[in-house]
């Protein structure tokens, strides 16, 4: 007898009827694990769909940053991966929150991520990732560390309101420098600065001093270096000015500073993280049973982890492939869309290869299995796609701009130390040098990049294009080549119904009203968009292969597989004919392509589907084939070629199997409508079903760029001003206090101008954007 | 203008007591998931 799992619902064999059956141990633990959180009733009646078979738990719990919160439990933050609906969410944080010394147990639907608290004397972490593991859920370490961000917002919340206070109070000392004012006022003034200046400078700003010490025992001059620099030179300076009543203290510069490069930080961070949100892992769709035959030829079903090769199979109509082999018997077409993205069956026969996650379309075959379980394509693809998302970073392009300036700033100091005491002598030199590093301000320079390319992310994902990070943006800039897949990028990437008579649709819509079929659902969608009500059919019988028969309006009707792309209807009457079904183009796949035209761009189709299919496309939208009928590999040797010929190519896809191009190309972006696993290897999300956020998000890449390379200049003019102002002597701390923050203000404004210079250039595309991000799944990703 | 003495270390106080109920804040996690809690709502539990 076979039954199946009362956790998992894997189909196990069982003889006797003795309540509950599991097909593992850890099904059992699992489920008993539940019961004990007294979930069981409502978790079992609730959920979805079947739980996950249980799994080994991942390693590294170690790594994991925890925290200490002031009641003196740990917290942290791990990710979780396979949680499928509300339900699976609902029971980990019930199961978590069952063990004894858990404090607090929240997990993220959205993200996947949990935070947990807990007494360390009771419980720890590999025992709470070990219950989650044991329920089936996949527990895991997480790539960034959340108290990190926490931190840096302390950080910047202390110094912004140091900063805000400094000034207020250096323009009272302002006010006072031209009307005059008691000494003791003065020495109110400033003292009350240092005291606010102290955390900002000592605290505050550590993590400048960290990244430029990390960068010099490296070996590098990172851009924290000149900021390290400003920030101990304008302490030490205001100190000592403070103490002695000699000179004037800068502080309201020093703080100002701090506070808008760690605003920069927050942002970075920020994204960052919402970019690591973004990669879960796959649930790859494989089917958890099969039916395999034995000796005799009797089918038996089985879980799909106990095939072998060897073993052979029988897949009937509507079924997914267990696992890869080759067909020994029947004719079938099937659908390949997982591994190719073309929504077009496949005719395949005997000796051909099929692949596990296929789906059988009609027909059934019998094959022989080849390669199981994690052995499968399409499991190896899974595996190569979790891998392409630990990325290396790229250069960051700021950083390059650090060493010189740092060597300016002290070549220019050094100057002045030399001409001043030459001319002067020793004392005088003092003051003019210590304002030449005073004024060099590295802020503008160091916040040009995480500004710009937040505001370019930004203006992007209104509009529909969600990136993973600054660098993917400032790269999608470059782009001079774009090409395309058509299956779902250029296409539906589903069949639709293109050609058919009013009647013939009445009918067929009649057969199909309650099939669940694709093919089925497109021919009831359209009857219901052209408003044709829907008769009712009796005694429907829908044979696996051979179509559909039905009694409608009296006469029996059938509905079955006509040539490539056609389905015709044969019965008694003047309604008998063909409906015509193919992938349709987006409607607004044109525009898109003219815009990405317009912008000087080549575009091109590349596509695994039939050469003439690509013909008819790439016709209708205006582009060139680069190829067709080509292979998952193939695409990306393609796209590699053009990248080593110099060209930045920007690859838009949505299958699984266009994981390899996406990784290949300069800026490769999934159709949010795709594959999860496409979504994993891209560096952009569109999260809206068109392409038009592709030239959006282009134009929004070049204001970006355009601003980031203008803050620059803006920058390195203001630093020549006022350095050489400072070197001459004539820099007072009121025009430093003006010079600095406006450096810093025309970087934002310059931030804020990429949104107004993209929506002039497309006021259309402003209302492309869903409502919400958080509407899908993918506008969170991104 | 000697209240000014006063009044100042008064006026950081107070600002000194918006930091610490921003750190408390920052701390209790109310700023680490801009995202999730207004969707929470939407969970049955």
């Amino acid at each position: 007898m076979t039954v199946r799992c009362a956790h998992c619902g894997t189909a196990v064999e069982w003889d006797r009827d003795d309540g509950e059956v599991f097909c593992c141990a850890g099904c059992r633990i699992a489920s008993e694990l539940i019961r004990d959180a007294g979930a069981a009733e409502e978790y079992y009646a609730g959920r979805a769909e079947y739980a996950p078979r249980p799994t080994d738990e991942a390693e590294g719990w170690d790594s994991v940053e925890v925290e200490r919160t002031p009641r003196g439990t740990c917290r942290a933050r791990i990710q979780v991966d396979g949680l499928r609906c509300a339900s699976c969410v609902w029971v980990t944080e019930r199961v978590l929150g069952a063990v004894e010394g858990v404090e607090l147990a929240e997990v993220s639907y959205a993200s996947g991520r949990a935070t947990l608290e807990w007494d360390a004397d009771r419980t720890d972490l590999p025992e709470l990732a070990g219950r989650v593991a044991a329920l089936g859920y996949r527990p895991r370490v997480l790539g960034e560390s959340a108290p990190a961000d926490r931190d840096l917002l302390v950080r910047l919340g202390v110094a912004t309101f140091a900063a805000m206070n400094l000034m207020l109070l250096s323009a009272a000392l302002y006010a006072g420098w031209f009307g005059g004012m008691a000494p003791r006022f003065v020495a109110l003034f400033e003292w009350t600065s240092l005291v606010l200046a102290t955390p900002v400078a000592l605290w505050a700003a550590t993590p400048f001093y960290r990244g430029a010490w990390s960068g010099l025992r490296s070996g590098v001059l990172h851009m924290d270096l000149p900021i390290a620099i400003a920030v101990t030179v304008l302490y030490g300076h205001g100190v000592v000015s403070t103490v002695t009543g000699v000179g004037d203290p800068y502080f309201d510069s020093l703080g100002m500073l701090v506070a808008l490069l760690l605003a920069g930080r927050v942002l970075e961070a920020r994204g960052r993280e919402r970019a690591s949100g973004a990669a879960r892992a796959l649930a790859a769709t494989l089917p958890t049973e099969a039916r395999r035959l034995d000796a005799d030829g009797h089918p038996e079903l089985v879980p799909v982890d106990r095939l072998v090769a060897g073993d052979r199979v029988a897949v009937g109509a509507g079924e997914e492939v267990p696992a890869d082999g080759s067909v020994i018997a029947g004719d079938a077409s099937v659908r390949t869309s997982v591994l190719t993205g073309e929504a077009e069956p496949e005719p395949v026969g005997e000796g051909d290869a099929v692949w596990a996650g296929t789906v059988v379309e009609h027909g059934s075959l019998t094959l022989t299995v080849e390669a199981a379980g994690n052995a499968t394509l399409v499991s190896e693809m899974a595996d190569e796609l979790e891998r392409a998302t630990d990325r290396a970073p790229r250069a960051v392009g700021g950083d390059r701009l650090a060493p010189w300036f740092t060597g300016a700033t002290l070549t220019v100091a050094a100057g002045t130390a030399w001409a001043w005491t030459a001319l002067a002598g020793w004392g005088a030199a003092l003051a003019p040098t210590i304002a030449v590093l005073v004024v060099a301000c590295p802020c503008a320079l160091a916040l040009s990049r995480p500004l710009g390319a937040a505001a370019g992310l930004g203006a992007a994902a209104r509009r529909g294009l969600f990136l993973r990070s600054g660098d993917a943006l400032l790269e999608l800039a470059d782009v001079d080549l774009v090409v395309l897949d058509k299956t779902g990028t250029v296409t539906l990437g589903a069949p639709d119904v293109l050609e058919a008579r009013t009647d013939t649709l009445r009918v067929a819509s009649a057969l199909e009203r309650w099939s669940n079929h694709p093919i089925a659902r497109a021919i009831v969608d359209e009857a219901i968009r052209r408003g044709i009500p829907l008769p009712d059919a009796q005694a429907v019988v829908e044979t696996a292969g051979r179509g559909v028969t039905g009694r409608v309006d009296g006469g029996v009707w059938r509905l079955e597989a006509g040539d490539a792309g056609e389905v015709r209807l044969v019965g008694p009457g003047p309604a008998a004919g063909t409906l015509r079904l193919g992938d349709r183009v987006r409607p607004d796949s044109r525009v898109a392509v003219d815009t990405l035209r317009s912008l000087g761009l080549d575009v091109v189709l590349l596509t695994g589907d039939h050469p003439d299919v690509a013909e008819r496309i790439a016709r209708e939208i205006g582009v060139d084939v680069a190829g067709a009928r080509v292979r998952p590999d193939e695409k990306a040797a393609w796209i590699r070629d053009r990248v080593s010929d110099g060209r930045t190519v920007l690859f838009a896809g949505d299958g699984l199997n266009d994981g390899p191009a996406l990784t290949a190309a300069s800026v490769g972006v999934a159709m949010g409508t795709g594959a999860a696993g496409a979504v994993l290897a891209a560096d952009g999300v569109v999260g809206v079903p068109s392409l038009r956020p592709l030239a959006a998000g282009l134009r929004a890449a070049a204001a970006a760029r355009r601003t980031v390379r203008r803050s620059r200049v803006r920058s390195v003019i203001y630093n020549v001003v006022a350095v050489a102002l400072a070197a001459v002597g004539w820099v007072n701390p009121l025009i430093a206090a003006v010079l600095m923050p406006a450096s810093s203000l025309l970087v934002v404004a310059g931030a804020l101008s990429v949104e107004r210079t993209v929506r002039s250039a497309d006021p259309s595309a402003h209302d492309q954007a869903p409502a919400s991000p958080a509407d899908t799944r993918l506008g969170r990703a991104a | 203008m000697n209240a000014l003495l006063f009044l100042v270390p008064v006026a950081l106080g107070l600002g000194v007591v918006f930091v610490i109920l921003f750190l408390i804040a920052v701390h209790r996690g109310q700023f680490d998931d801009l995202d999730d809690p207004p969707e929470r709502i939407l969970h049955d539990d």
